[in-house]
């Protein structure tokens, strides 16, 4: 009889020419969106954190909900975090190997300078808050703005075992198959970064 | 710094960003999302070719079979092993015609006899002899 290996790989596996159930392709898909709904807002903002820019870090989490859906999907749900983030992550660093080449190309040519880095383009400022602008609210704002610029500071392996280890609760092994690298690496690429964040913040943060 | 301090740091940030997560105004919101769904109509239009995997899967492996099988036949000494068939075919040829040539030898032999008894009989002719 046919039926699926697993449900992850429901369209991989299937064992009939006949078209996959309705039901287990609805069962599928709804697990994969659940997934993509609990990740993207995070993924989103880590990406901001690392891009500084709203629409370039939409673009990149975009491409990755994209790539994880076409190429990795026949994975094993507990795989598609640890392979999201490894994913996007090359997506930050192909943006900005783009930017500095853009920069370095826009060096040579006259006019107006283009400074994607320039505090001007802070994506902050496109993190509207509906909530009333509490003092309260207000000095959390300026906190995780210090604390993204510190971020930025860092080298970038740094900041992904920091985002991933802190932001995202990823455990020492899943950022280690996310960032591609050994556990070891994983403890001293976090242990750094949260006493180089440390120092960068000083003891009133 | 001791331990605790960076338990602490920890926390904060972690709450920090949390809430920058749910501070997410609308539009950032309602373009993730359009971007998932666009994801999962993506898969989904994938589904179809991967569903037929299986039947394609015997054509290709036929297909694939058979440029392996001229790859290896090209590279293989059997296909210098022919041509070097049709080498001594073309020797064994050659053969033939001096073997003919060896044969012809009592053809020749026999033609030299023949222009022997012409050349005889054409003296006897222009100078014939006293009548007996």
């Amino acid at each position: 009889m046919a039926r699926f290996g697993t449900l992850n790989t429901a369209w991989m596996v299937w064992d009939s020419p006949a078209p996959a159930p309705e039901g287990a392709v609805l069962e599928y898909t709804r697990e994969l969106e659940k997934f993509l709904a609990e990740i993207e807002r995070r993924a989103f903002r880590m990406a901001q954190v690392a891009l500084r820019d709203a629409d370039d870090a939409l673009d990149v989490v975009q491409d990755a909900m994209l790539k994880l859906t076409r190429s990795y999907a026949s994975r094993p749900s507990a795989e598609w975090r640890p392979l999201f983030y490894r994913i996007l992550e090359n997506g930050i660093r192909d943006l900005q190997r783009r930017r500095t080449v853009r920069k370095r190309v826009m060096t040579w040519l006259p006019g107006p300078k283009e400074d994607p880095d320039s505090e001007a383009q802070d994506p902050l400022e496109n993190v509207a808050d509906a909530a009333p602008a509490i003092p309260e609210r207000l000095m959390q704002g300026q906190a995780m703005e210090q604390l993204e610029r510190s971020l930025r500071a860092l080298p970038p392996r740094q900041r992904e075992a920091f985002m991933l280890r802190n932001f995202e609760g990823m455990d020492v092994a899943e950022t280690a198959s996310a960032m591609a690298c050994s556990e070891g690496s994983v403890k001293t690429h976090y242990s750094r970064a949260v006493h180089a964040l440390r120092e960068h913040l000083g003891e009133v943060w | 710094m001791n331990e605790l301090d960076d338990n602490a740091f920890e926390v904060r940030s972690r709450a920090l960003f949390h809430d920058s997560v749910e501070g997410l105004d609308m539009r950032i919101r309602s373009r993730l999302t359009q971007a998932r769904s666009a994801a999962l109509e993506a898969a989904a239009t994938r589904r179809p070719w991967a569903l037929g995997w299986k039947l394609w899967t015997p054509a290709a492996g036929v297909t694939a079979a058979a440029i392996l099988g001229v790859a290896l036949w090209m590279g293989s000494p059997l296909h210098h092993q022919a041509g070097t068939l049709a080498d001594a075919q073309s020797n064994f040829e050659d053969l033939d015609l001096l073997a003919a040539s060896d044969e012809g030898s009592g053809d020749a032999l026999d033609m030299l006899q023949d222009d022997i008894d012409f050349y005889d009989f054409a003296d006897k002719s222009a100078n014939p002899g006293p009548a007996a």
